[in-house]
C-alpha cells in the first residue's frame, strides 16, 4: 500500500517533469526564430524576451519534484554515506521533517495567493507592448511547489519503509547521465567476463 | 532588525545540516524561512502575514524570470546532444594520426580532444568516463604509464566547466552581477592557458621519460598527409563551425547569450542529425537530463536567494565584512586566503554549492581589496577545477576508476592527478601575475 502510493507520486511527478522538459525544445526553436526573424529579416519579435525566461522557469521549475524523486539535488553525502541504511533513514526522516517542509510549504500557501491575485487581473509582462501573460508562470509558484511537497511526503514515507525494513525501497528509472550508463555498462561487462573466465 | 548573533547560528546550523548531507537547496529555503519569521515577527499579526513568505515568493519569481539564467539549459541541452553524437571518437582519432609525431602523441591527443571538446559542452563527467573508454585503453595498450594515462584523462575532462560556454561561469555571473558575457570572454585566454600546459607537461615529460610514454611504432602510422587532412575536417570542422558561431555571436555582441545557446543547441541537434545518431531516445534523454541538471541547479538560486536576504538582514554580512575588514590583510593575502577557503570547500562539496552559496560572501569584500569581480571569478573557476581532481572526492577520479581495467587502483589514478593539480596551481598564479590574461580580450572586444 504505502510503496504502491510512493510508486504513484513518483509517476506523477515523472510525468509532469517529462512533459515540462519538453519546453525546452520550444525555446530552442522560438529563440532560434527569433535569431532568423530579427538578423536575416530585420523584424523581430516582441515577446521572445517574455517567452524565453518563461520556457525556462517552466523546465526548471516544474521538474523540481521530478528531480527530488530520482534524487538529483545535490547534497553533500561525505558522512552521509558512511551511515548504516536504517540510520540513513532515520537522519533524513528528522532532516525532511525539520528542513524540508517549513520552506516547501511556505510556498505553496503564500505562492497560491502571489498567483492567484495575479490570475485575477490576468497580469501581463510590461517588458513589451505585446503584452505576452505573466500570471501563469507565477502560477506555477504554487503548483510546483505543492508537487514537491508531495514528492517529500513520499520521501517521507520513503524513509519509513527504510527504518523498518533496512533497505531502501527502489526509485522509478528513466534516464541516467552518460557517465553512469557507461559506468554500468562497463560493470555489467566485466561482470559477464568474469563469469566466462571461471567456467 | 540586526542580531549577528542569530545569523552566526544560522550560518553555523546550515553548514552542520548540510554536512549530515541533506540537499542543499531545501536546507536554505527551510532555514531562511524559519529564521526570516523570527527576523520579521511582530506580535499582533496573523501567521501568514509575516513579510518572510512574501520575501520567499517573490524571490522564488525573481529566480524563474532571471534572465542571465535562460541560457543554463539550453547550454546543457547542448553539451547532452553532443555526448551523444558519437563526435568524439573521429575526433579523437584524426587528432592522434595528426598528432602522431609529437612525443607523448596519445596524451596530447587526449587533452586536445578534450580541449576542443570543452568547448562544446559545459559539463564534466561523461567526457572523463568516454575518453576513459576511447583513449585511456589505447594509452594503456601502447605502454603508457598509467598514472601520465590517468592524469591526462581525467584533467582533460575537467576542462569543460572551465572553457567557454560553461555552465559554472553562468552561474558565477548570476551570483555576482556582473555580464556572462564579458567573463566568457575573460575565460577564454585562462582556459586555453591550462590546457596549453597540460599539453606542454606532457610533451616535455614524453621527450625526458620516453619510458613513460613510448612513441607510436612506424608501421602504424603510415597515413598520408591528405588522408589526415580530410579525416580532421571531416570530424572537426562540422564542430569547429559550430563552436566558434556560438562563441562569436557571443563575443562580438551579435547575440545573446540566450541566443547564441539556442542556436548553439539547435546547432548540437542538426549536427547529431549529421552524423546520424539523433535518436528519438537519445533526444528524449537528453531533454529529461537536462530539465533535471537544469531544477538541480536553479532550486539552488531558489533557496539561497531568501537565505542570503534574511542572513544580511540579520546583519551576517556585515558582520562577516566587519571582521575580515579588522584583519587587516594586504589584497594578495586575501586573495590567497579566499582561494584556499574555496579549495577546501571544494573536498566535501560540489561546484554548485560553493559558487551559489560560499563564493557570496566573499563578494562584497571585493571591492575593498580593488579586486575586480570577473578577475575573482576566473580564478575561483580555475580553483574549482581542482575540486575534482584532488583526493578524497574527486569525481573524475572515480568515473575513470568506474570504467578501467581493475588492475588499475584508485591510488594510481590520483597519482596521476598530481603533477596536473600543480599546474592549475601553476595557472592560477600566472593568471594572478598577469591579469592581461583575463582583461585584455573583455577590453578588446567591449572597451
Amino acid at each position: 500500500m504505502i510503496r504502491r502510493f510512493i510508486y504513484g507520486v513518483d509517476l506523477l511527478s515523472r510525468t509532469i517533469g517529462h512533459m515540462f522538459a519538453w519546453c525546452i525544445i520550444i525555446l530552442t526553436l522560438g529563440t532560434c526564430w527569433e535569431v532568423f526573424v530579427r538578423y536575416a529579416l530585420n523584424d523581430p519579435t516582441s515577446w521572445a524576451f517574455d517567452f524565453s525566461y518563461i520556457c525556462y522557469g517552466g523546465v526548471f521549475y516544474m521538474a523540481g519534484a521530478y528531480t527530488l524523486s530520482r534524487g538529483g539535488h545535490v547534497r553533500c553525502d561525505v558522512f552521509y554515506r558512511l551511515l548504516s541504511v536504517r540510520s540513513q533513514g532515520a537522519v533524513d526522516f528528522a532532516l525532511y521533517l525539520l528542513f524540508f517542509f517549513p520552506g516547501v510549504i511556505a510556498l505553496v500557501v503564500s505562492g497560491w495567493s502571489y498567483g492567484y491575485d495575479s490570475m485575477r487581473i490576468q497580469e501581463v509582462s510590461v517588458n513589451s507592448p505585446a503584452g505576452v501573460p505573466i500570471w501563469p508562470l507565477k502560477m506555477l509558484i504554487p503548483f510546483g511547489a505543492g508537487l514537491l511537497a508531495l514528492q517529500g511526503f513520499a520521501e517521507l514515507l520513503r524513509c519509513l519503509v527504510c527504518m523498518r525494513e533496512g533497505e531502501w525501497p527502489a526509485r522509478l528509472h528513466d534516464v541516467e547521465e552518460l557517465e553512469h550508463q557507461i559506468i554500468e555498462r562497463h560493470a555489467r561487462e566485466v561482470a559477464a567476463g568474469a563469469g566466462r573466465t571461471d567456467k | 532588525m540586526s542580531d549577528p548573533v542569530l545569523a552566526l547560528v544560522m550560518l553555523g546550523l546550515f553548514i552542520f545540516v548540510i554536512m549530515i548531507g541533506f540537499p542543499v537547496a531545501f536546507t536554505l529555503m527551510a532555514m531562511g524561512v524559519g529564521f526570516g519569521y523570527y527576523a520579521y515577527f511582530q506580535p499582533n499579526q496573523a501567521f501568514f502575514d509575516n513579510r518572510v513568505f512574501y520575501l520567499l515568493t517573490q524571490n522564488t519569481f525573481t529566480v524563474l524570470n532571471n534572465d542571465a539564467l535562460v541560457s543554463i539549459p539550453l547550454f546543457l541541452l547542448m553539451g547532452y546532444v553532443i555526448e551523444r553524437a558519437n563526435i568524439l571518437d573521429k575526433l579523437f582519432y584524426s587528432i592522434q594520426l595528426a598528432a602522431r609525431r609529437v612525443p607523448g602523441s596519445l596524451a596530447v591527443a587526449t587533452l586536445l580532444t578534450c580541449a576542443l571538446f570543452a568547448t562544446a559542452t559545459g559539463i564534466v563527467g561523461a567526457v572523463v568516463t568516454l575518453m576513459g573508454l576511447l583513449a585511456f585503453p589505447q594509452m594503456i595498450k601502447a605502454g603508457y604509464d598509467v598514472r601520465l594515462a590517468s592524469g591526462a584523462t581525467c584533467a582533460g575532462g575537467c576542462l569543460g566547466i572551465l572553457i567557454p560556454p560553461s555552465i559554472m561561469l553562468i552561474v558565477y555571473a548570476a551570483t555576482a552581477g556582473i555580464s556572462v558575457v564579458r567573463l566568457y570572454a575573460g575565460a577564454l585566454l585562462p582556459g586555453f592557458l591550462l590546457a596549453g600546459l597540460y599539453v606542454v607537461y606532457v610533451i616535455a615529460l614524453a621527450t625526458l621519460r620516453p619510458d613513460l610514454a613510448p612513441p607510436m611504432p612506424r608501421q602504424e602510422g603510415k597515413v598520408s598527409l591528405v588522408q589526415v587532412i580530410v579525416l580532421l575536417a571531416k570530424s572537426f570542422l562540422p564542430l569547429a563551425i559550430l563552436i566558434l558561431s556560438v562563441l562569436g555571436a557571443i563575443f562580438f555582441g551579435l547575440a545573446t547569450p540566450t541566443e547564441a545557446a539556442s542556436v548553439g543547441a539547435f546547432g548540437a541537434l542538426c549536427l547529431a542529425a549529421a552524423y546520424r545518431s539523433l535518436t528519438w531516445p537519445g533526444l528524449k534523454e537528453a531533454v529529461y537530463l537536462t530539465a533535471r541538471t537544469s531544477a538541480m541547479v536553479c532550486f539552488l538560486f531558489v533557496g539561497s536567494s531568501t537565505f542570503a536576504s534574511i542572513f544580511s538582514y540579520l546583519g551576517g554580512e556585515a558582520m562577516i565584512k566587519g571582521f575580515v575588514l579588522g584583519l587587516d590583510l594586504s589584497p594578495l593575502t586575501f586573495m590567497i586566503l579566499s582561494q584556499i577557503i574555496i579549495f577546501l570547500l571544494g573536498w566535501p562539496l560540489e561546484w554548485t554549492e560553493i559558487i551559489i552559496i560560499f563564493v557570496p560572501i566573499f563578494l562584497p569584500l571585493l571591492p575593498h581589496f580593488n579586486i575586480d569581480p570577473l578577475f575573482f571569478g576566473i580564478l575561483v573557476a580555475l580553483n574549482l577545477q581542482t575540486a575534482f581532481l584532488s583526493p578524497p572526492m574527486a569525481m573524475a577520479c572515480y568515473y575513470l576508476k568506474g570504467i578501467a581495467p581493475p588492475r588499475i587502483t584508485l591510488v594510481q589514478i590520483f597519482n596521476g592527478c598530481y603533477p596536473f593539480l600543480a599546474l592549475i596551481v601553476l595557472a592560477m598564479v600566472l593568471v594572478y601575475m598577469f591579469p592581461a590574461l583575463t582583461t585584455w580580450l573583455p577590453d578588446l572586444l567591449y572597451g
